[in-house]
């Protein structure tokens, strides 16, 4: 096996690219019956009978099934039903204390009881697995669980990070004292997560590895066991969490990255005053995830215009900014093949023949018991790595892709009048309704407010 | 004027919407399409292939849980019964018996019971199984190999990515349908 | 509430806090090795080892190898001595003959894949026939190569497992149905021996494993293995149970694991080879069970050091098979490098 997961080992002309003939009745049948046959005779040649007893019944081995399909659907009933309240919680009824309560039951239910997986952020890679790899047929749960949250975006925004995610929930229970972030480390950080997602598909594609799933810091939290080191690595997530809210959220989150990139684009989103804005801040000054933008001031024309040639200058770098973060990817495939158990075991084998390390491990004993060439294994080994060449330059071209698309949004001039939540980086908590005065007056907390006087 | 740009604004609603649905058809179709590849999706559950495992002991300590969902399993029909099962004793057994000094299971997990002169039948003791897999190799170096570990689908967690699969120093781990999530060494009659 | 706060040292403390939070996680991700090259972290008490079991005082040998005959075959199964100590071995679908200083004589194709053979020697009614073992029966050659008969088959239980030959009677063992078959030359059954008969004190073979091997002794008697009682059994031929030897045990003079010895061949003075599985061993005992000598052991019988416990069926070492020819060489069967080597007394 060359991976760990997936079925069969994707060898280009054993299993993938097969033409899809439609199979006729007779042909069903008769493989059927091939299949019958060979079993039948693989049985009785494989098996020397047990003693003959006069009177003993051989027991069965026991196979007891997995929990049934019905607790995945009603997941997926969870999610729906979750997403569809956090949406009407957070555009319609506007209310923070409804979605904190939904908060709460998702980290209850999604996070300690279905304890984290399958979650939308690792089903990212099941569906990469799926487009890659044939022999690998995406679960109908694991494709619901990665669309259903994305068509929700693409019309109420990210209502699913607001309430819904565990993985959220349980960061936005932890935000007790959060601090500013400037602005310059908020964007530099929020390139982390489109990396990481650029990884996390590189590493599903080429079925080496879940690595979204490998390093989720708040999974062995939800299970309540796991390996000592992801405790300390999700503890300390929640401590750095209490000052600098929803760090997973807002710079790793690879699904994240996905639902900041359909929010822009949705159809409703949070909206802070329920009319007009009167640039109180109160929502800038509540808001500890920094997602509240500020008014933009007209600049003078000799800014205007060194911006204008900036963005300029910044399109017209933009290929070159992805072609070199192409190259630079391809110089990756060493570090990045490692990940690979295949090459890695090619890898060791080559140092104990050659010497270079003492001893063998279990790996390199396993695999000289099998008596396969070592010729065999090398060349498997170094297809895997011409295809991370490949892969490598891919993902350089995307973390190129996505510096370049970052630094042309930065300077693309925006015009804002109001105090407004950023499409891509709100999360639809809900935090600023209650300090928002215009929101106060609809409650009827306070009276009608008289507009103040505006700049111009 | 204000009509005009006014149904401009409608216009670009109009479009807006379009392309969201268009969008969500198109996303939600593709993803579906994935899943309903040849006909069948199917959940897929993590299994031990018998004839890859080396019993090295890392199911026992790189599951996720606290006690590992491996157990040994005995397929009885590839068993041979012997009074002096070398994956029950020790391989210097003081006596056949079932003192602890004589057994080779560091947890007790393998109960001997009399069948008849002079077979004996073994059986696993789950709750005290650790899935260490010395049975296993004791079974295999003599015997006939009727001892082996697979995942317990009552106690996996079905994590999308298993921590033992990726600590497999023989790659024995591969997903299996959850219809069907046992690869048995001898395929018996399903209850 | 963003912090604004007019104590800058509370933002410092917190900055401290937070990168030292990261650090620590940084470190404890790191740490994580995901791969399970360390090993399980498991204790000694986990470990099976077999090594303590596998040294033998060099002392021991008394026999030195002076050949090794490569078969060519991808799997052979059998080794036995013909007229003129001519080597015959089965494996793959065919039977190969050679000299006995290996120069091969013959090869001749069979129709399925042989598990076991004997040959008639001068004394049998037929001498030099040759009588192979297929799963469920017995076929017979004649000393051209020519099939002259196959026998009825066993049944569907039946692995048959080792052959001998004696005067006028063939012996077959057959594993499955835990019985030994005593044909004439014609292949008509004449009885059966070995059957659990407490009136004559007769136990019934335990085989657990299909290792089940016969030879008829210069003494007369038909030598059988009983694997599950670590014991060599002599019987007359009408299955009346004469004498018994053999011990179960890890120490070099007794038999290793559940079901040994696999395989057995007599030398022309009486004196008995054992092959064992499992630690894998080739020894003489006397007549009597006496233990006398090593021949070979793991050492130089297992192809790489971890290969003795492996849980692959494929991995595991193929019990070998032994035979002795009438100049008291011993012929083993490797079927590890698939050739036949020969020992002899130093």
């Amino acid at each position: 096996m060359s991976k760990i997961v997936g079925g069969t080992r994707r060898v280009p002309s054993a299993n993938c690219g097969t033409r899809r003939v439609p199979p006729t009745l007779s042909r069903i049948a008769l493989f059927l019956v091939f299949v019958a046959m060979s079993a039948a005779v693989a049985l009785a040649a494989e098996r020397f009978p047990p003693p003959d007893f006069t009177d003993h019944k051989l027991p069965e081995t026991s196979q007891p099934s997995p929990r049934g399909l019905l607790l995945d659907y009603l997941d997926l009933a969870a999610l729906a039903v979750g997403l569809s309240l956090a949406s009407y919680l957070a555009i319609v009824r506007r209310s923070r204390r409804g979605l904190f309560l939904l908060t709460i039951g998702s980290l209850l239910w999604l996070g300690f009881w279905r304890q984290g997986c399958i979650c939308p952020i690792g089903s990212i890679q099941n569906v990469t697995l799926a487009v890659f790899d044939q022999s690998y047929r995406l679960p109908l749960v694991a494709a619901a669980f990665f669309a259903l949250p994305i068509l929700f975006a693409l019309f109420f925004g990210r209502t699913f990070c607001a309430a819904v995610c565990p993985l959220g929930a349980v960061q936005e229970l932890a935000a007790l004292r959060p601090v500013n972030v400037p602005a310059w480390v908020d964007h530099a950080l929020g390139l982390l997560a489109y990396v990481y997602l650029g990884l996390g598909v590189l590493f599903s594609a080429t079925g080496t590895a879940f690595v979204i799933c490998r390093y989720d810091p708040f999974v062995a939290l939800f299970r309540r066991s796991g390996s000592v080191n992801m405790l300390i690595f999700g503890a300390c997530f929640l401590v750095v969490g209490v000052f600098i809210g929803r760090p997973y959220c807002r710079y790793l989150c690879p699904y994240g990255a996905i639902l900041g990139l359909v929010s822009k684009v949705s159809k409703w989103h949070v909206k802070i005053p329920p009319e007009e804005c009167i640039q109180c801040r109160l929502c800038e000054d509540v808001c500890p995830y920094g997602a509240i933008r500020e008014p933009t001031v007209a600049l003078p024309a000799t800014e205007r215009r060194r911006g204008q040639k900036r963005l300029a200058l910044l399109i017209g770098l933009f290929p070159l900014l992805v072609w070199l973060g192409f190259w630079l990817g391809t110089r990756l495939e060493a570090p990045l093949s490692r990940l690979n158990p295949t090459v890695r075991l090619a890898d060791r084998i080559r140092q104990e023949q050659t010497g270079r390390v003492e001893g063998t491990i279990d790996a390199s004993d396993a695999f000289r018991n099998t008596g396969r060439a070592t010729e065999n294994l090398y060349g498997e080994a170094l297809a895997l790595s011409a295809t991370f060449h490949t892969a490598g330059g891919w993902f350089g071209a995307w973390v190129g892709l996505v510096i370049g698309v970052k630094l042309i949004h930065l300077s693309v001039r925006r015009r804002r009048t109001d105090y407004q939540p950023d499409r891509a980086a709100c999360v639809s908590c809900g935090r600023c309704f209650w300090y928002c005065p215009g929101e106060q007056a609809r409650q009827g907390w306070i009276q009608e407010i008289t507009p103040l006087q505006r700049n111009v | 004027m204000t009509n005009s740009s006014n149904q401009k604004l409608d216009r670009r609603a109009f479009v807006g919407n379009a392309l969201r649905v268009a969008g969500a058809v198109g996303i939600g179709g593709a993803v579906a399409a994935l899943a309903a590849r040849k006909g069948q999706s199917r959940e897929w559950v993590w299994q031990i292939d018998p004839a890859k495992c080396i019993a090295c002991g890392n199911c026992a300590t790189y599951c996720v849980l606290d006690e590992s969902a491996v157990k040994c399993t005995h397929s009885f029909g590839m068993c041979g019964y012997c009074d002096l099962c070398t994956g029950y004793f020790h391989p210097d057994p003081i006596a056949l018996n079932s003192g602890a000094e004589n057994q080779l299971c560091p947890t007790g997990a393998i109960k001997r019971t009399f069948v008849e002169d002079p077979y004996f039948e073994y059986t696993i003791d789950e709750p005290l199984c650790i899935g260490c897999g010395k049975c296993v190799k004791g079974c295999n170096a003599f015997g006939n190999g009727s001892i082996y570990l697979q995942v317990r689908h009552d106690r996996c967690r079905h994590c999308n990515e298993c921590a033992i699969a990726v600590s497999c120093p023989s790659q024995a781990y591969r997903r299996v349908p959850a219809d069907d999530p046992y690869l048995l060494k001898i395929r018996e009659q399903k209850a | 509430m963003n912090t604004r706060s007019p104590f800058p040292i509370v933002g410092l403390l917190i900055g401290a806090l937070v990168l030292a939070a990261i650090a620590v996680g940084v470190i404890a991700v790191l740490r994580i090795d995901p791969s399970g090259e360390q090993g399980s972290g498991l204790s000694e008490a986990f470990d099976y080892d077999l090594q303590q079991y596998q040294k033998i005082d060099p002392a021991l040998f008394h026999y030195k190898q002076t050949a090794a005959i490569s078969t060519g075959m991808r799997e052979p199964r059998a080794v036995a001595v013909g007229s003129d100590d001519r080597i015959f071995v089965a494996g793959d679908k065919l039977m190969r003959v050679f000299a006995p200083d290996g120069a091969k004589l013959k090869e001749i194709a069979l129709e399925s894949e042989p598990q076991c053979l004997t040959i008639g020697n001068a004394e049998h009614a037929f001498p030099g026939r040759t009588y192979v073992g297929m799963k469920d029966h017995v076929e017979v050659y004649d000393p051209s190569g020519s099939r002259i008969a196959s026998w009825a088959g066993r049944g569907e239980k039946a692995v048959l497992t080792s052959l001998a030959a004696a005067e006028n009677d063939v012996f077959a063992a057959d594993a499955g149905a835990k019985i030994v078959w005593r044909f004439d030359t014609d292949g008509k059954l004449l009885g059966r021996i070995g059957q659990r008969d407490e009136s004559r004190n007769v136990p019934g073979f335990v085989i657990p494993s299909p290792y089940f091997d016969v030879a008829v002794a210069p003494d007369g008697l038909l030598r059988a293995v009983n694997p599950g009682w670590h014991r060599i059994e002599a019987y007359t031929f009408d299955g009346h149970l004469e004498t018994f030897w053999g011990r179960s045990g890890m120490g070099i003079a007794a038999f290793c694991g559940c079901c040994n010895p696999s395989n057995i061949a007599i030398l022309p003075d009486g004196r008995v080879v054992t092959a064992e599985k499992g630690i894998p061993r080739v020894k003489v005992y006397s007549a009597a069970g006496q233990f006398e000598s090593v021949v070979i052991g793991p050492e130089t019988l297992a192809p790489n050091p971890s290969a003795t416990v492996e849980t692959r069926a494929e991995h595991k070492l193929r019990p070998v098979d032994v035979a002795a020819d009438s100049r008291g060489r011993i012929l083993v069967l490797d079927p590890a490098a698939a050739s036949v080597r020969v020992f002899e007394h130093k």
